[in-house]
């Protein structure tokens, strides 16, 4: 068979392009096998579907309605309490002037699906994705203030004590993400498409709003400065103790 | 007339959204009452920042990115108190449908539980909520590329699990 069972899922998704499309359908004609395994991926897709559907019929609870039907949330549980207080105090102080700039400008994604054929240098693994290769490389040894494959952005240390760092790799597909240290390796908690977008909505190398989102939520204090962030690096990312709470 | 402003605009359409919040949050926790917990949690943290979101933008989208990460939150925080969830709340209830439909509900939702969780949200947004494969990369913070794959082998393993539809 010449198309990759990915490429007719995605047919059965309806996220082929329409040249994939209409030479999917004109092999599908004459190989009911293609035919079988296109219908397969629908049959599932409307199991899965069907098995969550009656929960959308179940009455919604009150605690819920009453959320976004009040002005102030009024029964606020102490595990949101918190959240909320922290996403006040996040949400606009602790960003630098810029990224609160790129975050207007940015909303997201826009990259084919065929676009993303170069090797990557991540791999999935067992804990999720980790850098590799040059990225690792970047992350690793490089300062903010350096040139290299990958640009870096703010490095800081989360609220379990681990260095973080923004990314950006210029790449056919380039993409800009969040790495944080987990043992020799580092964990990439998010990544997001950073090409401009065709509705002129993202400026290349533009931090992604996920990315930014991602930045807010997982900092403790305040970004390290450019000393700060060399003696980390010079220290090889060792674990350090938490600098909040 | 000033338009709505942002609180307002998000919060009177996350209104009309509850009922799909609860069924991907169902998906994320596989659980009934952390389900609602987190869609708790996930509105009033859009409605914090809802100054963060940008009208042309899909709502939905917006909102299942900010439940995924606050279920990692609270997933690390329990880690944390090292709190381990009774079984008698474990297990997910189905609304009202006739037996067969429950049973055939039951075997795909325990399919899903069984996934990874990383399979299982590509899935659920792709699968259940009908984003496009770039629509569920964003919330999930991920390339295009890595969603597809995730969401294909997620695929495979359900078909694996649950074998030719009935």
């Amino acid at each position: 068979m010449r198309f990759s069972d990915e490429t007719l899922m995605a047919y059965a998704d309806g996220e082929l392009d329409a040249a994939t499309r209409t030479a999917i359908e004109a092999e599908m004609a004459v190989d009911p096998v293609l035919t079988r395994a296109i219908e397969r991926h629908r049959a599932l897709a409307g199991r899965v579907q069907g098995a969550y559907a009656g929960v959308l019929d179940e009455p919604v609870p009150e605690r819920l309605t009453a959320l976004v039907a009040k002005p102030t949330a009024s029964n606020v549980t102490p595990l949101a309490a918190h959240r909320v207080a922290r996403a006040a105090v996040t949400s606009r102080s602790r960003l630098p002037q810029w990224m609160a700039v790129a975050a207007s400008l940015v909303l997201g994604v826009v990259v084919s699906l065929f676009m993303i054929n170069e090797s990557d240098p991540w791999e999935e693994t067992a804990v999720g994705l980790v850098a590799r290769g040059e990225l690792d490389t970047a992350l690793t040894q490089q300062l903010a203030s350096n040139a290299g494959a990958a640009r870096i952005g703010i490095s800081f240390q989360d609220r379990d004590g681990a260095w973080c760092r923004t990314f950006h790799l210029e790449r056919e597909a380039p993409v800009a993400g969040l790495a944080c240290r987990s043992g020799a390796e580092w964990q990439l908690k998010v990544m997001a498409d950073a090409g401009p977008r065709e509705d002129g909505l993202q400026t290349a190398g533009a931090m992604p709003l996920a990315v930014l989102e991602a930045v807010d939520a997982a900092i403790a204090g305040e970004p390290l400065d450019a000393d700060a962030e060399r003696a980390a690096r010079d220290g090889g990312w060792q674990a350090a103790p938490n600098v909040a709470e | 007339m000033s338009t709505p402003s942002p609180v307002d605009q998000v919060r009177g359409q996350l209104g009309e959204m509850l009922p799909r919040l609860r069924r991907f949050a169902r998906v994320i926790t596989r659980n009934v009452h952390d389900a609602d917990d987190l869609v708790q949690v996930a509105v009033e943290k859009a409605l914090a920042r809802a100054a963060q979101w940008r009208p042309e933008s899909r709502l939905d989208s917006w909102m299942f990115g900010i439940m995924k990460n606050a279920w990692i939150d609270e997933i690390r925080s329990r880690r944390r108190r090292d709190r381990i969830l009774a079984p008698e709340e474990a297990g997910l209830s189905v609304g009202d449908e006739s037996a067969a439909a429950r049973e055939i509900a039951m075997s795909v939702q325990v399919a899903m539980e069984r996934l990874p969780e990383e399979q299982r949200l590509a899935v659920g947004l792709v699968l259940v909520e009908g984003l496009s494969y770039r629509e569920a990369a964003e919330a999930l913070g991920i390339p295009v590329g890595t969603l597809t794959s995730r969401l294909a082998r997620g695929r495979e393993a359900l078909q694996a699990m649950l074998g030719e539809a009935r």
